[in-house]
């Protein structure tokens, strides 16, 4: 079982992704889409039920993977994510955040009503996360994401320094235990790459087996089962049972 | 004079990864050997990739109208599958344009790699 859980908005690609062995994707939007046309993610729940439809009745050869709809937000500061964050949280299955910023990074760990902060590290030195915030975003299951494009698009001179970015995370979950997951960040069938192939380079940044194997597909079910359950939560512990 | 080949206990152990790439524009052998070799050299530098023994041992062409896939068999040490693997997925451009490689599956004979993962049209036999 292994989970994509960053794919561009192009439901095609989720068939892609089903042929190379994911069991699970998620599309992403982009918050900023969203709001400017506020029919994506209903227009991208309809392709993705129309999919299904379409897989029913070819009783494929490959199995299609199960589709949920993110939102990756955009935020300008804290006041803003906060917003962002409370007007997505109920329309989408995913919610990630576009970090980079420190203010972001740590706004978004702090905030348990977020999935995934989606590459803390972007066009920065160092990884973007310290003790602080790791701890912050285990207690409050903020996963932090290892996206293979940000990887494979850098220049290859420039690469070792994504992959310290990526250790150091790694350094941080093995203290803290902070869910680490990893993504491919798709925009075409030309960035996916096979699920055995990723555990293989996750090597190259320190990662058993077992961690890449987790970060594929036990953390992503972890997100996809809190996330069931999300509405009948009161506070944390209580559940409203009917 | 030829050299006598070695006895086999002192040979290396070799595993085969079948391997199917997909590309903007067509690939030749040369263009596969010269892609893996230069990712692997980025990604492990030239003291990792001697260690691997990277050989790509033949690349079957599967073109067909819209889409450039191409398909082959490399050779690499047994102890280092791994390793060789983590080579495929960081290979992402050729003269600009895109292009993307991935593991059909690993073998222990180029017999097996063939008939389980590339799958010969009974014409290229």
């Amino acid at each position: 079982m292994f989970f994509d859980f960053h794919i561009g908005n192009h439901p095609e690609l989720a068939v892609d992704a089903g042929k190379m062995g994911y069991s699970g994707v998620v599309l992403t939007a982009c918050s900023r889409d969203c709001i400017d046309h506020p029919e994506t993610l209903k227009n991208l729940r309809e392709s993705a039920d129309n999919l299904k439809t379409e897989g029913k009745t070819l009783k494929g050869e490959t199995k299609l993977p199960t589709i949920h709809i993110g939102v990756e937000i955009e935020a300008k500061n804290q006041v803003d994510l906060k917003k962002k964050v409370q007007k997505f949280r109920k329309k989408a299955d995913v919610i990630m955040v576009h970090g980079g910023d420190l203010q972001i990074n740590r706004a978004a760990a702090e905030d348990p009503r977020v999935d995934i902060l989606s590459h803390p590290y972007r066009t920065r030195l160092d990884s973007g996360i310290n003790h602080v915030l790791a701890v912050k975003a285990a207690e409050n299951r903020v996963a932090m994401e290892l996206n293979l494009k940000y990887f494979l698009f850098t220049r290859p001179n420039q690469r070792y320094r994504v992959l310290n970015q990526f250790r150091q995370i790694m350094k941080l979950h093995r203290q803290y235990h902070v869910p680490v997951i990893i993504t491919s960040d798709a925009r075409s069938p030309y960035d996916l790459r096979h699920p055995l192939d990723v555990v293989a380079l996750a090597a190259c940044f320190g990662m058993t087996k077992e961690e890449a194997g987790d970060a594929l597909s036990k953390t992503p079910q972890e997100i996809m089962e809190r996330n069931e359950i999300r509405d009948e939560v009161i506070i944390p512990g209580v559940k409203l049972v009917k | 004079m030829k050299l006598k080949i070695l006895p086999t206990h002192l040979r290396d152990k070799k595993r085969y990864l079948a391997f199917q790439a997909i590309s903007e524009i067509p690939l030749q052998r040369e263009d596969v050997i010269s892609l893996i070799m230069e990712s692997s050299g980025n990604l492990y530098g030239a003291c990792g990739t001697s260690q691997l023994g990277l050989w790509v041992v033949k690349v079957w062409d599967y073109t067909t109208p819209g889409a450039n896939t191409v398909k082959g068999i490399i050779r690499c040490k047994r102890e280092e599958v791994d390793k060789a693997r983590a080579v495929i997925p960081t290979i992402t451009k050729y003269k600009g344009k895109r292009v993307v490689f991935q593991t059909l599956g690993i073998s222990g004979t180029i017999k097996a790699a063939t008939t389980n993962f590339i799958k010969l049209k009974a014409a290229d036999e």
